[in-house]
């Protein structure tokens, strides 16, 4: 496939992949997914949808089930109704109230606090 | 009744800072945080503590855990390592989060604070870069309850040997407490919790 | 109006299964099953066998196909497969290799 593709794949929502989807252009799941998605475009799992796998895309928006790692280059939106667990990379994030998230932020970071003026007579530390 | 606090760009406070009102933070805390209100910790701000209240929204810098009854958000600039946990949360563009991130769809947790007892309000002036503790040294379990992790919080804080109307009555700082006791969980209260760089975040991540 | 459609730009590895209409016009390597309709664009490169109530395969595919109502191989449509199908058509300009079977 070396056609550059910008169309929008859609998953209906009897529609069921065992497997991966890898590609360019857009995607929105409205079924079931178990497998890894890697696309270069926006990837929506719709309410009612599902993916077990990790996502991998431009951006991502989740009103159904992730259940995987998600690795975004652009926002993650997690939206009221939505069931996340996994780990998030994107460049911003954002989880509505009303979504039920436990997943794990990665960043590769120094947090460094600086150290603290020494006080007089302190004990402790 | 709600009032507002400030802890300044050049003040350290070492220990808890407790209230029912809001608090903006420009300078440092080591300790935990725990507002009835809304806590904002600019961005040369930084805690070395757990922080809780009605609403967080953070340009600086924290080592500890975010709790909040409304929302959690980290702005550009943010950097946070430790666990956030509100009905909402935002991480902007620019924001840099390690941890987790617990949101159970249940908007109304209690309020982080209802310690109202102990009117452990920080006063600003006697934080001047002294150590003294304020005048609440209690030990203020950040955050009840919300998710099932967060309990988490006060199960550690029950554990510890401490005695939370001992030093209540003591009203100063308990230096001598045996801060290692949970390096790696949150820093126990009034003690500065002397976290190894990478030791919170570590832990958390074994924890989720 | 298709329920399920895989774009130009997507490839799917693995099982695919679905009540709606399912319109290819990707890459598809595994399985494609579905109770409605099934049709594959001219730009799909399909290694499957797949079924479909009826099955219009417009670009280049390598499996079995059953459909219990037709199958079309569409002009500059390839298919290299066994059909199992009661109705079946070939479109001048299409390629085909297999065996037919129209009993149903």
């Amino acid at each position: 496939m070396a056609r550059p593709s910008f169309d929008i794949s859609v998953l209906g929502p009897s529609t069921r992949v065992t497997g991966r989807l890898t590609g360019a252009g857009s995607l929105r799941v409205e079924g079931s997914v178990r497998g890894d998605i890697q696309i270069s475009g926006d990837a929506e799992i719709a309410e009612g949808g599902s993916v077990e796998g990790n996502v991998t895309a431009d951006a991502l928006e989740i009103a159904g089930t992730l259940l995987g790692d998600v690795v975004s280059g652009g926002p993650v939106a997690i939206r009221s109704g939505a069931v996340v667990r996994g780990e998030l990379r994107g460049s911003e994030i954002s989880i509505e109230p009303g979504s039920r998230v436990s997943a794990r932020l990665v960043a590769d970071f120094e947090l460094d606090l600086g150290p603290l003026p020494p006080i007089a007579a302190a004990k402790r530390r | 009744m709600s009032q507002s606090s400030v802890i300044g760009a050049g003040t350290i406070v070492r220990g808890n800072v407790e209230g029912e009102g809001s608090l903006e933070i420009f300078g440092r805390v080591e300790g935990d945080v725990s507002m009835g209100g809304e806590v904002m910790l600019g961005e040369g701000g930084a805690v070395r503590g757990n922080v809780s209240g009605e609403k967080i929204s953070v340009h600086g810098a924290v080592l500890g855990d975010l709790l909040a009854t409304h929302a959690v958000l980290l702005e550009r600039g943010a950097k946070v390592v430790g666990d956030l946990s509100a009905p909402r949360i935002g991480i902007a563009n620019g924001a840099l989060v390690r941890g987790t991130v617990r949101t159970e769809g249940e908007p109304a947790l209690a309020a982080p604070n209802k310690r109202a007892a102990t009117a452990a309000v920080f006063k600003p002036s006697a934080f001047a870069a002294k150590p003294v503790a304020k005048a609440e040294p209690k030990l203020v379990p950040p955050a009840e309850p919300v998710e099932e992790d967060e309990g988490e919080d006060e199960d550690e804080d029950e554990d510890e040997d401490y005695d939370y109307d001992q030093q209540r009555e003591a009203a100063v700082m308990p230096p001598a407490r045996p801060k290692e006791k949970e390096p790696e969980r949150r820093p126990p209260p009034p003690v500065l919790p002397s976290l190894g760089k990478g030791a919170k975040a570590k832990k958390k991540k074994h924890r989720d | 109006m298709a329920g399920t459609v895989i774009g130009e730009g997507l490839s799917i590895e693995g099982d695919v299964t679905s009540d709606e209409e399912v319109v290819v016009q990707g890459n598809l390597r595994g399985k494609l099953t579905s109770t409605d309709a099934v049709s594959i664009g001219p730009s799909s490169v399909v290694q499957a066998d797949i079924t479909g109530q009826s099955v219009s395969i417009a670009g280049q595919v390598v499996g079995d196909i059953t459909a219990p109502e037709r199958v079309d191989i569409q002009a500059g449509g390839r298919l290299v497969g066994d059909v199992k199908a009661a109705r079946f058509t070939i479109a001048d300009g299409a390629s085909f290799k297999g065996a037919v079977d129209m009993e149903v």
